[in-house]
């Protein structure tokens, strides 16, 4: 069985940031392992190691991204292939596709998996924009894998309750992050990755068109999210607390 | 005059809120602008709920009624979402962000090669486009985004805009559709746990939810005898929908659902970013932890430190006095 998992480098929104005429400042330069691919990392994995196979990762990004690609290597992945683009590219989740989409033509697999949404910018769109492109049956917010026979059996949370769905393959499934802890790599796996196969691709040689590339949407600006007042905070005898807390809320808020 | 179409959700027989909030800001644009706004709704029972959208100023209204649409479906939804958007030729498509939303969009943009700008808080129009406002960085930061095109798509998170009736006598335009069933290749096997009459979280005026600090028997009654005085819907962080302890439909936050209840009480939750994502927009907030340092503490309007076996006790108490 041969899944390959689409992976991207986010910068790590627990890092401290600030803006500075309207751009993102990050005090630290730290970048991390998106952690919705992460556990579709971790679900390829487990289901190789169950069912026998091999785990690609695909990244399209900067040079800088090669350490989030070592990171999935040194988890378990089997290789991986890097498409790099210069360092200040504005793309959007449909440039992306199209990439990753061109980047599949001529590949066999059974499973392409990718995070249901980017952690830092929460968009969401790639993955079924990608299965769109390659006509593959898809289903996404997987919150549980398996497999059976020919088929990928996906859990899916859905508005309200779960949807079981049966995916013939090859089909893509997007992964939240609901479905597993994933590991942790191990030293042996971190000196093992360092021999792992990388392939990379540079995107300039990959002949896409002009129009592919260009995005339609454009991030214009960022802003500080308006900091919501602070309240008032009661310490004391709980059921002076409850009892103040209550009122507040009946007579001050209407809320009750 | 160009078109701003809205599209309808319905799930379990009922028009999601969020559909309709999107639905009054398109006709408040259409109004100021000269457009036309207008609304489809996709179901097994649409014509049903033609009354419903008339309310929210849809000037025409284009069904599509199918079986097949009893529950959700991706590729279905898509089918019929492309014979709309072929139909009404919509400058602007906009929906309210829920998870049937978020498992179509990406998929209509590509079939359509229409611009899109997924789960935003704002938008606005602009001459060949759209301006937006979303959260980023797990919704610490807020990033400004544009789109220009002929054909735009939009998802905008529930609670963003209030409902605002304008009463109109819609034109009512069914488009033919059929779907073979063998088309699908994605089966939908059962659907587990669904909600049924239990209120949505995003729709929900008042919500208690509970983290890592309510996990166990006694934790877990407290909270539901809370929510069940306040007639409020119940909500989870993270650590207890991935312990199993309740409901993963009930997770609030990155990961989870965006609410904007009136009330939203906090009962052991350390109020870590991922999960205020989700409710940073409730009018008024309320968090019981026995931590003063917690972090739910800085959004908070009345924060009570304390242990939250001690504290729930009586504030049920109080509640149940109030409300009698
Ligand atoms: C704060 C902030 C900082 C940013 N910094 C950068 C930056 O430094 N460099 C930059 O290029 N863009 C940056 N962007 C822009 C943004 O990351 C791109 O628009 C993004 O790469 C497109 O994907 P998405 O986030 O829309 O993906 P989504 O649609 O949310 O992604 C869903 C899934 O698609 C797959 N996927 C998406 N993108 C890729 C990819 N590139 N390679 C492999 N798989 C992928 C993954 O499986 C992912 O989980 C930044 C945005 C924000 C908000
Ligand atoms: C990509 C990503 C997405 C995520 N998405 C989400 C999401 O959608 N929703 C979400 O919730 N989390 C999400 N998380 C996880 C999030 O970061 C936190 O781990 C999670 O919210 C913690 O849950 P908690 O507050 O219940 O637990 P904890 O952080 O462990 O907090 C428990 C709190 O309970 C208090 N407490 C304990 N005992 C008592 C008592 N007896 N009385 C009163 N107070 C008590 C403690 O002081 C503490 O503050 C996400 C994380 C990532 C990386």
């Amino acid at each position: 069985m041969k899944f390959y998992v689409c992976i991207k480098q986010v910068p790590d929104v627990d890092a401290p940031i600030q803006i500075k005429e309207g751009n993102l400042i990050q005090d630290t330069d730290r970048m991390v392992l998106n952690a919705y691919d992460a556990s579709a990392v971790e679900e390829a994995l487990v289901l190789t190691e169950e069912h026998g196979g091999e785990v690609e990762v695909v990244l399209v990004g900067p040079e800088k991204a090669k350490e989030t690609i070592r990171k999935a290597l040194a988890m378990g992945a089997d290789k991986a292939t890097h498409i790099t683009t210069d360092n200040d590219v504005d793309y959007d989740s449909a440039v992306y596709a199209k990439v990753l989409a061109t980047f599949f033509e001529d590949k066999e697999y059974d499973v392409i998996s990718c995070g249901k949404q980017s952690q830092d910018t929460d968009a969401g769109l790639a993955g079924s924009m990608l299965a769109q492109h390659l006509d593959l049956p898809y289903a996404t917010n997987a919150v549980g894998l398996s497999m059976e026979e020919d088929k990928l059996v996906v859990k899916r949370q859905g508005d309200a309750g779960q949807e079981i769905i049966g995916l013939p393959q090859p089909c893509l499934v997007t992964c939240s992050n609901d479905m597993n802890e994933p590991r942790i790599p191990s030293l042996k796996g971190i000196m093992q990755s360092k021999r792992k196969p990388m392939e990379t691709i540079a995107l300039s040689d990959m002949n896409l068109d002009e129009a592919a590339l260009s995005a339609k949407t454009k991030v214009t600006g960022y802003m500080e999210k308006p900091e919501r007042e602070p309240g008032q905070k009661f310490e004391g005898e709980p059921d002076e607390l409850a009892q103040k807390v209550a009122t507040l809320l009946d007579e001050e808020e209407n809320v009750i | 005059m160009s078109t701003l179409l809205t599209h309808i959700a319905v799930s379990d027989g009922k028009i999601k809120r969020a559909s309709l909030e999107v639905l009054s800001r398109m006709t408040q644009l259409a109004e100021a602008n000269g457009h036309s706004s207008e609304a489809v709704i996709i179901d097994a029972n649409a014509s049903d709920h033609v009354d419903e959208v008339q309310k929210y100023g849809a000037s025409k209204i284009y069904t599509i009624e199918d079986a097949i649409f009893k529950n959700h479906q991706n590729t279905p939804l898509l089918k019929a979402l492309s014979k709309v958007m072929d139909e009404a030729d919509p400058f602007v498509f906009g929906f309210g962000s829920t998870e049937s939303t978020k498992d179509i969009l990406g998929a209509l943009a590509a079939n359509t090669d229409a611009a899109v700008l997924s789960d935003v808080s704002e938008f606005e129009l602009t001459d060949n486009g759209i301006e937006v406002t979303r959260p980023v960085m797990a919704a610490k930061i807020l990033s400004d985004n544009k789109a220009t095109g002929d054909n735009i798509l939009v998802s905008v998170r529930s609670g963003s805009y209030d409902l605002n009736e304008s009463p109109t006598e819609a034109e009512v335009v069914d488009i033919d559709f059929s779907f073979d069933e063998s088309e699908l290749k994605a089966t939908l096997r059962e659907i587990i746990g669904a909600s049924g009459d239990k209120i949505d979280l995003t729709e929900a005026e008042t919500i208690v939810a509970a983290g890592r600090g309510a996990k166990d028997d006694e934790g877990q009654e407290l909270i539901e005898e809370l929510a069940s005085v306040l007639n409020a819907a119940l909500g989870a962080s993270r650590a207890l929908t991935e312990a199993g302890i309740m409901d993963p439909s009930l997770q609030i936050g990155q990961t989870g659902k965006v609410v904007s209840p009136q009330l939203y009480i906090a009962v052991g939750i350390s109020g870590a970013i991922q999960h205020v994502a989700g409710m940073a927009n409730s009018k008024v907030i309320v968090a019981i932890n026995k931590d003063p340092d917690a972090p739910i503490f800085d959004i908070a309007d009345y924060g009570i430190v304390g242990d939250l076996y001690k504290v729930l006790p009586p504030f049920i108490e109080e509640l149940k006095k109030i409300k009698s």
